[in-house]
């Protein structure tokens, strides 16, 4: 039973040109015609619709693939104008190139054709198997068993088909589409149909973080301020958590459910109607600076959302109203965990509950928490939704880039210029900077879990 | 002085706390408020009070009593200390330190209503006599607590309720507002109206709030059930089978997830138009689903915890893979299944960014997300802030009891994540 699972023996190279070597006249084939060795060995339909697949990629490419290819190297060379038609006698409008479609279309040519490479080595191999399997004496598999095996050995395949398929088209391809783009001059003067964009290199990356006047006096800060405040609001989130599960789960405290649920109650609201709502009381007229003012608390309207420093001081605090619940009750499961006696004997050693933080709770949180930390900590530097419905960015600042503000971040930033000014090149540039700083916080976090898990365990 | 220990107390707080009992008392004889040279006592607040004035003014009096009257226990306790006796104390104390933090926030209306001092009263012009009988109301009731072994963190949680509860408080009071408009000088509605809900899903309302509820509520729906189903099937594949490509694969994925998601929305834009699907709630839908994929470590996390054997044990019977997913993981991981199911729904119901540049100023097919925000612009805020508020508890109702009711498996699936 398990052994009819079992490939043939695998004793021999399986590199591309080893399957070449040993191959009959068919597996041979297949390095050009697709399926043809499957064919030969009684898998007749899989054969077919490796061909049928070929024949399909071909026409396409025949087609329009080709040229969409040789498109992609200058994105387009006519430009949309008026021109004189000889046959009317009328000037009109002619149609130019159109870049944005031709970058999109010269991907998606691209992506079919990596596709097509893996059919490539896919049907060599299956072609290969086939053919040993006959060697060996045995039947291939045939088609009805081959969609068994989706059940089965292969529901890899069945299971990976649809979100893989899903995102080639709508996360890979857009991903490649938007890096390509940080190498062109895609931005507000030059959109597409009426005008032609084109490559040019690093230019971008250069104008963000040099040469580009407003530009790069307005990356530095909000990356600056990005930075600051992913630290900020990671930490504060974190201790005041900590704290809060903390008095929640300490002796003597009665109703523990009741509290969590009243903190868990602002946690299950969406955050944007959270937000949205904190931002209107928080406005000029909005209730906070009325009450103020009506309690004789201040003369005037405090600029929570309008002053710099105090714009940047409300975003973090009202992260703390949004973020403290959540690392509230992913810390009470922790809190739990920690072994009774250590306490017990801390005490008897005489240790302050201050003491007892500091030796034990701290280290042993941060001990596990640390993954969650830094993935955190990458999230709220992508933190969208606090910023923008909160500020929006605001107040806006006339050193910076038009449109981006005080408060902004990489990520509300890159919003406003796709959104709202429409230069796409920097947007996709920004992302690839978030990609950068992500990519380097994450990698320094799986170097630690790995040293991490060679530790025994916690001491 | 001090007698047999009595059990259930720490009598060695109970002079302290008489002290500082006392010094509340103390303060009462220096100036509570100055304005321009000319201050009052409490005393003559006290007496003031009594002639007439808001209802306010009474807090002046109450507190004044409750001061004395903990004064009064605390003389009680410190010579004849009992459990019983201690709580009425901590109570008293409580009461005390209550009334002296609401005078902080009704001082002007009590100051200004008894005419006690010349033009307009500040917090800031309180004096050193209520900043004492603040300071001692507070010290008072923690040393009390400590005394009567009740855990102080009673008062920290209630101050951190009232914050965390105040904006909720504020959005209930305005979504029942009868004045409709952003800006009202007051906490506290003149009238009471259920008009704000009823009018947000008339249909002769400019919103069409009702259709933006229900088009959230077909994708976030539709939307939760297809991603559980891909995030279920991805997380067994890479937990449960091994294959070539498998790492690749995960850390591929890893490497996607690392791009700012909304990044590429111009290019998924372009395809859902190259694909006709542009402007439809469809499109909210296939997209989500194409990139639930990523979403799979959580649901990875727990299925490696189920043991091999039950697969090998399965495997042994003749059940194919398919039969061990369906038959025995699933059944198994019914949390981390409704965890997936909860955190995709609340992800899809409260998703701004996708729809907002999807539909840009085709009303119609808003999610409440995008259509809540719309009505908070400041051109629209005074026409329709009452129904904003309205429509933010339509919004967040629903969500509220799912959480609250599914609390226990979205711990699970929150711990699960840490490990991570």
């Amino acid at each position: 039973m398990a052994t009819k699972k079992n490939p043939p023996a695998r004793s021999e190279k399986n590199g591309l040109i080893s399957v070449f070597r040993r191959g009959d006249i068919f597996t041979r084939l297949s390095f050009i015609i697709f399926g043809a060795a499957n064919m030969a060995h009684k898998q007749i339909i899989k054969g077919t619709v490796y061909l049928v697949i070929e024949a399909a990629y071909i026409v396409y490419m025949a087609v329009g693939g080709v040229h969409n290819l040789i498109m992609l190297t200058t994105l387009g060379t006519r430009q949309q104008g008026m021109a004189f038609n000889e046959a009317t006698g009328i000037v009109e409008m002619v149609q130019g190139d159109n870049s944005m479609l031709i970058l999109l279309w010269g991907v998606v040519t691209c992506v079919l054709t990596f596709a097509m490479i893996a059919l490539w080595i896919v049907q060599i191999y299956s072609g290969d198997l086939a053919r040993r399997t006959e060697a060996e004496g045995k039947k291939p598999l045939t088609f009805v068993q081959d969609v068994r095996e989706l059940f089965d050995s292969h529901i890899y395949r069945l299971l990976l088909a649809i979100p893989v398929a899903g995102l080639l088209v709508f996360t890979v391809m857009p991903l490649i589409y938007m890096i390509l783009m940080a190498f062109t001059n895609y931005d507000q003067t030059h959109q597409p149909p009426g005008n032609l964009f084109t490559w040019v290199g690093l230019e971008n990356f250069r104008a963000l973080i040099s040469s580009g006047a407003d530009l790069s006096a307005t990356f530095w800060p909000v990356l600056g301020w990005t930075i600051v405040w992913g630290f900020v609001a990671t930490f504060s989130c974190y201790f005041g958590g900590m704290i809060l599960a903390m008095i929640i789960n300490s002796k003597g405290i009665r109703g523990k459910k009741i509290w969590r649920t009243i903190f868990v109650i602002t946690m299950a609201i969406p955050s944007f109607i959270s937000l949205l709502v904190v931002r209107t009381m928080l406005g000029d007229k909005g209730i906070i600076n009325v009450l103020l003012q009506q309690l004789g608390f201040t003369s005037g309207a405090l600029p929570f959302l309008t002053d710099v420093t105090w714009a940047r001081c409300t975003v973090i605090i009202v992260n703390l109203w949004v973020g403290i619940p959540v690392t509230m009750l992913m810390v009470t499961g922790i809190l739990m965990n920690i072994p009774d006696d250590l306490y017990e004997s801390a005490r008897i050693d005489g240790a302050s509950p201050v003491m007892q933080f500091v030796k034990i709770t701290f280290p042993y949180m941060w001990f596990i928490t640390t993954p969650y930390l830094i993935s955190n900590l990458i999230g709220n530097f992508n933190n969208f939704g606090v910023i923008y419905f909160l500020t929006g960015g605001a107040p806006s600042s006339l050193q910076y880039y038009k449109g981006a503000g005080k408060t902004d971040l990489l990520v509300t930033w890159l919003y406003k210029l796709t959104r709202d000014s429409k230069d796409f090149n920097l947007a996709a540039t920004i992302g690839i900077v978030i990609f950068v700083i992500s990519a380097a916080f994450s990698l320094y976090s799986y170097s630690r879990s790995k040293s991490m898990q060679e530790e025994e365990s916690f001491q | 002085m001090m007698k047999k220990a009595v059990i259930g107390l720490r009598q060695q707080y109970l002079p302290y706390a008489l002290g500082f009992s006392a010094l509340g008392i103390v303060g009462m004889f220096l100036p509570l408020a100055s304005v321009g040279g000319k201050s009052v006592s409490v005393l003559s607040g006290v007496l003031a009070a009594f002639s007439g004035g808001s209802p306010f003014s009474w807090l002046l009096p109450a507190a004044a009593a409750l001061a004395i009257a903990s004064l009064a226990l605390g003389i009680q306790n410190v010579f004849r200390p009992t459990v019983a006796g201690a709580r009425i104390w901590v109570l008293a104390a409580a009461l005390n330190a209550a009334a002296m933090t609401v005078l902080l926030f009704a001082g002007k209306s009590v100051v200004d209503g008894l005419g006690l001092l010349p033009g307009s009263f500040m917090v800031r012009n309180f004096g050193a006599g209520y900043w004492l009988m603040l300071a001692a109301s507070f010290i008072l009731l923690v040393l009390v607590m400590r005394a009567a072994k009740l855990n102080v963190g009673y008062i920290v949680l209630t101050i951190l309720a009232i914050i965390w509860l105040f904006p909720i408080l504020w959005i209930f009071l305005t979504a029942l507002r009868k004045e409709t408009g952003y800006y009202v000088g007051y906490f506290i509605p003149r009238g009471f109206t259920l008009d704000n809900f009823v009018n947000l899903f008339n249909n002769a309302s400019v919103l069409p709030f009702g259709r933006w509820y229900v088009n959230t509520l077909i994708v976030a729906g539709c939307g939760c059930l297809i991603n559980a189903a891909i995030i279920l099937s991805v997380a067994f594949v890479l937990s449960r089978t091994r294959f070539k490509g498998r790492t690749t694969f995960m850390k591929i994925l890893m490497i996607i997830g690392m791009f700012p998601g909304f990044m590429s929305m111009l290019a998924v834009y372009n395809i859902l138009k190259g694909l006709g699907l542009n402007q439809s709630l469809l499109a909210l839908i296939v997209v989500g689903a194409a990139g639930a994929a990523m979403g799979y470590h959580v649901c990875k996390g727990f299925f490696d915890t189920i043991p091999k054997a039950l697969d090998e044990a399965a495997t042994l019977d003749g059940a194919s893979r398919w039969q061990i997913f369906t038959r025995i993981t699933i059944p198994l991981s019914k949390p981390i299944a409704i965890y997936t199911l909860l955190t995709n729904f609340l992800g899809a119901w409260s998703d701004y960014i996708f729809p907002s540049m999807l539909f840009g100023d085709q009303q119609s097919n808003y999610t409440v997300a995008v259509g809540l925000y719309w009505m908070t612009d400041f051109r629209r805020i005074d026409s329709y802030y009452t129904q904003f508020a309205a429509g933010a508890l339509v919004v967040a109702l629903p969500i509220v009891i799912l959480f609250i009711c599914l609390q226990r498996f979205y711990v699970e699936g929150l711990s699960g994540s840490v490990k991570g």
